[in-house]
């Protein structure tokens, strides 16, 4: 009896391995697939500034541009908050509350996108019309605003998580140098802690390039570039507020819905390259460790 | 610049900093129980929506929500199980085992929308089973997958040895050792992991938005096929019409009642690792 357990446990946990490989698999293939036509179609002149379905013109520019503006919008506010609030929180909070900082900051992480997203409109966008005098507030920097805020929280606690655990031998010895706080950190805690600061902020840059609701409720969604490429304060789109609004009224099987599939699959590229890129670069400085 | 003027910059902008991150987190908390409150009433929880969500409540909403993370718990739990237990037991090649990391560090990685778009094609397409709760249960155990999976196998390599050892000079067969060992602290492990991961999985709106929901006129469903109304879609589809204050106050009431959700999954999962780091073998 045992023997056929044997056989029929390891029969379960092989299969239930493979399933999952191949449900990977065959997510980037069916994305790859679908992209094909768009890709073989419509070649070099993705790479364009207009996109309009009705002259089967599919330019993948002004999304690129949004993707990237909206997404270093929001890494140049929340690095250095996040990162000066993790030094607050590892270095200047009490032992004993640091816990329930760190879980309070935790549960802010799991509000889901679609409710900054109501925030983002009911508050942010209305600031934004109001202190730029603007006709709408749905502009590329309220969208990079609103993901700075969604971004915080995984940038405070991996940060905080680096600075948290290098040991204190450390610190004490840098402190009876004679050394000020600041002179402690600069010179004994940032250089050990970087790569691991560098680690969260790879982390939060995935999770930025992927939003999707708040980004779509906010961003305009105009596939345009603005005159100047550093006037951020007009409405724009990124490839996922794109992807949102689009795929479900591209039938099915059309170039249109190749296309959507094309920048799915750039974006899809990006990310998981530098999810890969994270893990390898974490794998090498645990073995140099 | 002198030392001491560095010092005092650098502490005050630590000081800024924290400042607004502690104001922003505030400022959410507040609004969203502030809001939310308003809205909130026994009717409104145990009633439909109607006029397009701007009148009535969510009861349809919050059924549609549990249904989808119930049916993905179902699906994600059994798979994520076996496959941690096969890459703590079985694969003893390194190689291997960096495939399968990536491969589930990849799979974690995928943006949602990108969930959403390959439920499209492949299931209400190519399967044809149109958009359905179901496809959008699989859909979100596809998504869960890597964190249960991460969860249960971090808890079988933080066995210790010794366990193994004695199981095996009790001449304990390959399954007994899995069976009696490893198995209680896979399950342990990956029910922590599950709790993260509906967490995540009940407020996800781009996975589901093409494949699992409607909008209006969606009651409790029938069979396997039929689509299904959730929490985080009706707030999407009531953050769209903002003008109306009706909608965007029941939109903050939606938002609350998913938020409370949320946070009973995260909470739980919480308590459950600080209750299992105290545990010592």
């Amino acid at each position: 009896m045992w023997a056929s357990q044997n056989k029929l446990g390891k029969g379960y946990v092989i299969a239930s391995t493979y399933v999952s490989i191949a449900i990977t698999l065959l997510i980037f293939s069916i994305l790859f697939c679908y992209s094909f036509q768009a890709f073989k179609e419509i070649g070099w002149r993705l790479f364009t500034h207009n996109w309009n379905p009705a002259t089967e013109e599919y330019g993948i520019l002004p999304m690129l541009y949004g993707t990237l503006s909206v997404t270093c919008i929001a890494l140049l506010i929340a690095v250095p908050i996040g990162v000066l609030t993790a030094i607050f929180t590892s270095e200047i909070v009490p032992k004993q509350y640091r816990l329930y900082i760190k879980s309070a900051i935790e549960l802010l992480a799991g509000i889901p996108s679609i409710v900054y997203g109501l925030i983002g409109i009911a508050f942010f966008s209305t600031w934004i019309s109001s202190w730029f005098d603007l006709a709408s507030g749905r502009t590329m920097l309220t969208a990079g605003i609103l993901l700075a805020i969604m971004i915080l929280p995984t940038i405070i606690t991996l940060s905080d998580d680096a600075l948290f655990n290098i040991p204190k031998k450390y610190k004490e010895a840098s402190k009876g140098l004679g050394f000020y706080s600041y002179e402690v950190i600069q010179k004994t805690i940032w250089p050990i802690a970087k790569k691991n600061i560098a680690g969260a902020i790879l982390l939060a840059l995935g999770r930025a390039l992927g939003e999707t609701m708040a980004v779509m409720l906010l961003v305009g969604s105009i596939d345009k570039i603005p005159d100047s490429f550093y006037k951020v304060i007009s409405p724009g789109q990124t490839i996922t507020s794109k992807l949102g609004r689009e795929v479900g009224e591209s039938a099915f099987g059309s170039l249109h819905f190749s296309a959507l599939n094309a920048i799915g699959f750039i974006l899809l590229l990006l990310v998981i390259t530098l999810t890969v890129f994270t893990q390898i670069y974490f794998r090498k400085k645990q073995e140099t460790l | 610049m002198s030392r001491k003027v560095k010092n005092s910059l650098f502490k005050s902008s630590v000081y800024l900093a924290s400042f607004l991150s502690i104001s922003i987190l505030l400022f959410l908390i507040i609004t969203l129980i502030s809001k939310g409150i308003n809205a909130l009433s026994w009717q409104f929880l145990t009633s439909e929506s109607s006029n397009f969500g701007s009148q009535g409540g969510i009861i349809y909403q919050i059924i549609g929500s549990l249904l989808l993370t119930l049916s993905a718990a179902i699906i994600s739990f059994p798979l994520a199980l076996g496959m941690a237990i096969y890459k703590s037991e079985y694969i003893k090649r390194n190689l291997f085992q960096n495939i399968t990391n990536t491969l589930i560090y990849s799979l974690n990685g995928i943006p949602s929308i990108i969930f959403g778009i390959f439920g499209l094609i492949f299931f209400v397409n190519i399967l044809n089973m149109g958009i359905s709760w179901f496809v959008g249960g699989i859909i979100l155990a596809i998504m869960i997958l890597p964190t249960i999976t991460l969860s249960s196998y971090q808890s079988i390599i933080s066995i210790p040895i010794s366990y193994r050892e004695n199981a095996a000079s009790l001449g304990l067969t390959k399954w007994q050792v899995i069976h009696t060992i490893v198995l209680p602290r896979a399950i342990s492990g990956g029910f922590t992991g599950l709790l993260i991961g509906l967490a995540r999985a009940i407020g996800e709106t781009a996975p589901i938005m093409f494949i699992a929901t409607a909008f209006s006129g969606v009651t409790f469903p029938n069979s396997f096929l039929e689509p299904v109304s959730s929490l985080p879609t009706h707030i999407l589809a009531l953050a769209q019409q903002a003008t109306n204050p009706q909608a965007l106050q029941n939109a903050w009431g939606a938002s609350l009642v998913l938020i409370i959700l949320v946070f009973i999954f995260s909470i739980s999962a919480l308590i459950r690792r600080i209750h299992y780091s105290k545990v010592n073998y």
